[in-house]
């Protein structure tokens, strides 16, 4: 009975999925081009209707067609799906790294693992590496493979330094490790500046112009790895109060902090190769949402996904109408607003104390 | 040598978007300038100081060169697209450039042979890419620079910065910088090059010659602003650009009656994927460049999802301009015209 009300409720799942659709809806309905609610509303109607005319009666009901479909359908439905899933991605990675490191600032970006993904993609495209068997995936098993390995790197440092991976040390480090990556990024572009555009994406981070395909992987990669983090959920609790107390308990400190970390790498790498490196979501998000749900993983990792998907979706909002019809980076937006709110935060914690 | 061919091109791009950005936040610099006047004058010796000593120094200048006749013809004045007066005791015949339309420009005019040096960037023509490469931009290095002895080196106002052009007026070499913004610019910067290296002639052609091939576009074109062109600087895979006012692509699709869909925009913009598809451009300009590898640029955008009502898209109308026809301050925006001229209305 206990362990009951540590859980995510039922209302509470109710409320944040309701917050999620709502947000998904508003972002969906604005854009660039101002197309009027209810002409929306017809487009999704008749687009459903003919879909679910097709599978079910197997008739060739006529599809939607025209400039606002393609907008809507072609255009800002994928986009605005492959952001939800990309802030929920990064924010549960970025409160599964504050649990496990024990450290407030731990995340992607600060630690270092997005640039290292990124770098990852970079020295793909650079070199041309590809895989026979999955032409299109070199850029996402290098970004992959080079996240972990930055967490390796960074964590394997830390530990040489510091047994106790305390926070500063582990942070000193991913500073110095973000640097030393962004300089070996500054090499492969002078062997590979032919293709310095595509270089430089990579590093800025972007979802336009991405499609269905871009965010069934994304969506695939959520589901597995983020099942796994959502699985270890207990774990978290026990490494976030202290790895010996973890051991007492009887979780396989080993085991469980490496499987932790492929998923971490794995869900950083998959988001960086599809949507480029993107900072501060998984840091200001899980720290907004831990003041509503307190500290206890259970109840923090759903919310940080469901959180992180309404963040980053009203981040893509703003980069996409701000500045209409111009287009803002949305990693301009999110270390914007993120840096603001996470000095907010900051204080107003040290304050209470 | 591909390779470096098509790097400097993607480079180029980047580059060049940055500077246009750059240029159109201080373009008014070089409002009422007008033309440079280049004159053929006596003074033999004078470091390209400011305007002001250039009016009050004829006479030192002349007592200091006391020795030399007065009726020196040889040495040449110019006045830089930033209202600096450079003096050269003859028309120079070691050059560096450091931003690829001033070489295109040397080459135009048939002074190819005095580059001693050239940006990493400079790519056309191809012979250029035998001239030793130096490093260009914030990595501009001035030792490179100096070892190639130039006597004059050529770049424009966001290549470098003010430090490293006094750096290298101090070593004495002549700094002359560039700075066209629109057509009328690139004769005025052909003009100036062709001074400077005492080939005024040959630049009264190149300039005469690009007068008339837009004139004849303009005249010929039969476009009453109806039509609308997307020019697009960056693909959709990286971020959409594109030009808007007040650059070459815009000037010449106004030339030939089309209409700039994103005139709303000042210089290269990055704009959003729902803007084009609702602006449906009738045309499609693509600058990108092709890699040899996946479909063509052209092919690209046809098979972009929810493209397929764009008006272009239908019609297959889209143009891809691979070698910066368009988008350098250079002759060859003469030819970049022609082939958006012949893509609308047809060659004959």
């Amino acid at each position: 009975m206990k362990t009951r009300k540590e859980r995510f409720r039922a209302l509470e799942y109710l409320f944040f999925s309701a917050l999620t659709v709502a947000v998904f809806c508003l972002c969906v309905c604005i854009g660039s081009v101002n197309i009027p609610l209810g002409k929306t509303l017809s487009v999704f109607r008749d687009a459903l209707s003919s879909i679910i005319q097709r599978c079910l009666f197997r008739s060739s009901a006529a599809f939607p067609e025209g400039t606002d479909v393609s907008i809507l359908l072609t255009v800002r439905l994928p986009r605005v799906l492959c952001v939800a899933i990309t802030g929920a991605a990064l924010s549960l990675v970025g409160a599964a790294m504050q649990g496990l490191l024990k450290n407030p600032l731990a995340d992607g970006s600060t630690l270092g693992v997005s640039s290292g993904a990124a770098l990852g993609a970079v020295v793909a495209i650079a070199f041309g590496i590809t895989f026979p068997a999955l032409p299109f995936a070199g850029t996402m098993v290098m970004a992959i493979l080079f996240a972990f390995l930055s967490l390796l790197i960074i964590l394997g440092l830390t530990a040489r330094l510091d047994r106790s991976l305390s926070t500063n040390t582990i942070i000193l480090i991913g500073v110095i490790y973000s640097m030393f990556v962004s300089s070996l990024m500054s090499i492969v572009i002078t062997f590979a500046a032919d293709r310095v555009q595509h270089i430089t994406f990579w590093t800025m981070g972007s979802l336009q112009g991405k499609g269905y395909p871009d965010a069934a992987i994304l969506f695939g990669a959520l589901l597995v790895f983020g099942g796994v983090i959502l699985f270890h959920q207990r774990e978290l609790n026990a490494f976030a109060v202290g790895e010996e107390n973890a051991r007492h308990i009887g979780v396989n400190v080993r085991r469980v902090k490496l499987t932790l970390l492929i998923a971490v790498s794995g869900l950083v790498g998959v988001c960086v190769s599809v949507g480029g490196s993107i900072g501060f979501v998984g840091l200001v998000t899980p720290h907004m949402l831990r003041m509503l749900t307190g500290p206890n993983h259970r109840r923090l990792l759903p919310a940080s996904l469901f959180g992180g998907a309404c963040f980053l979706m009203l981040a893509d909002l703003v980069a996409r109408i701000l500045l209409n019809p111009r287009e803002l980076n949305i990693g301009i937006v999110t270390s914007l607003t993120g840096a603001v709110v996470f000095v907010c935060i900051f204080y107003r914690t040290r304050r209470g104390k | 040598m591909k390779l470096s061919v098509k790097r400097t091109r993607s480079l180029a791009a980047v580059l060049a978007a940055a500077m246009l950005l750059a240029l159109t936040a201080c373009g008014s610099q070089n409002d009422g300038q007008g033309p440079s006047e280049s004159t053929v004058s006596s003074v033999a010796e004078q470091d390209g100081g400011s305007q002001s000593a250039a009016e009050d120094s004829a006479d030192d200048a002349a007592e200091q060169d006391g020795g030399q006749e007065e009726t020196d013809s040889t040495s040449v004045t110019v006045t830089d697209m930033v209202g600096r007066e450079i003096t050269l005791d003859e028309p120079a015949t070691r050059v560096v450039a450091l931003t690829p339309s001033d070489c295109e420009i040397l080459y135009a005019i048939g002074a190819g042979d005095t580059l001693v040096g050239r940006g990493t960037y400079c790519d056309y023509p191809a012979e250029v890419s035998d001239v030793p490469a130096v490093d260009s931009g914030s990595e501009t290095n001035i030792e490179q620079i100096l070892a190639l002895k130039p006597q004059v080196l050529l770049m424009s106002t966001m290549s470098q910065t003010e430090e490293q052009a006094k750096q290298l007026e101090e070593a004495g070499v002549h700094v002359v910088i560039s700075d066209a913004q629109d057509i009328e610019g690139v004769y005025t910067a052909i003009e100036m090059i062709g001074a400077l290296m005492g080939k005024d002639q040959e630049a009264a052609d190149v300039v005469g010659s690009m007068r008339s091939s837009f004139a004849e576009i303009e005249e010929k074109s039969a476009g009453d602003g109806s039509k609308t062109v997307y020019f697009e600087v960056s693909p959709l895979e990286y971020g959409l650009w594109a030009a808007g006012s007040n650059t070459f692509m815009d000037e010449v699709a106004n030339m030939m009656g089309l209409t700039n869909c994103f005139a709303d925009l000042d210089g290269w913009a990055s704009v959003s994927e729902e803007q084009v598809l609702e602006r449906n451009p009738d045309y499609i300009v693509t600058i990108t460049m092709y890699y040899g590898e996946g479909p063509l640029p052209e092919e690209e955008i046809m098979a972009r999802p929810g493209w397929e009502n764009v008006t272009a898209v239908k019609n297959k109308a889209i143009l891809n301009l691979q070698n910066n026809e368009l988008s350098r301050p250079a002759p060859r925006l003469a030819e970049g015209a022609k082939m958006l001229f012949d893509f609308v209305y047809g060659s004959e």
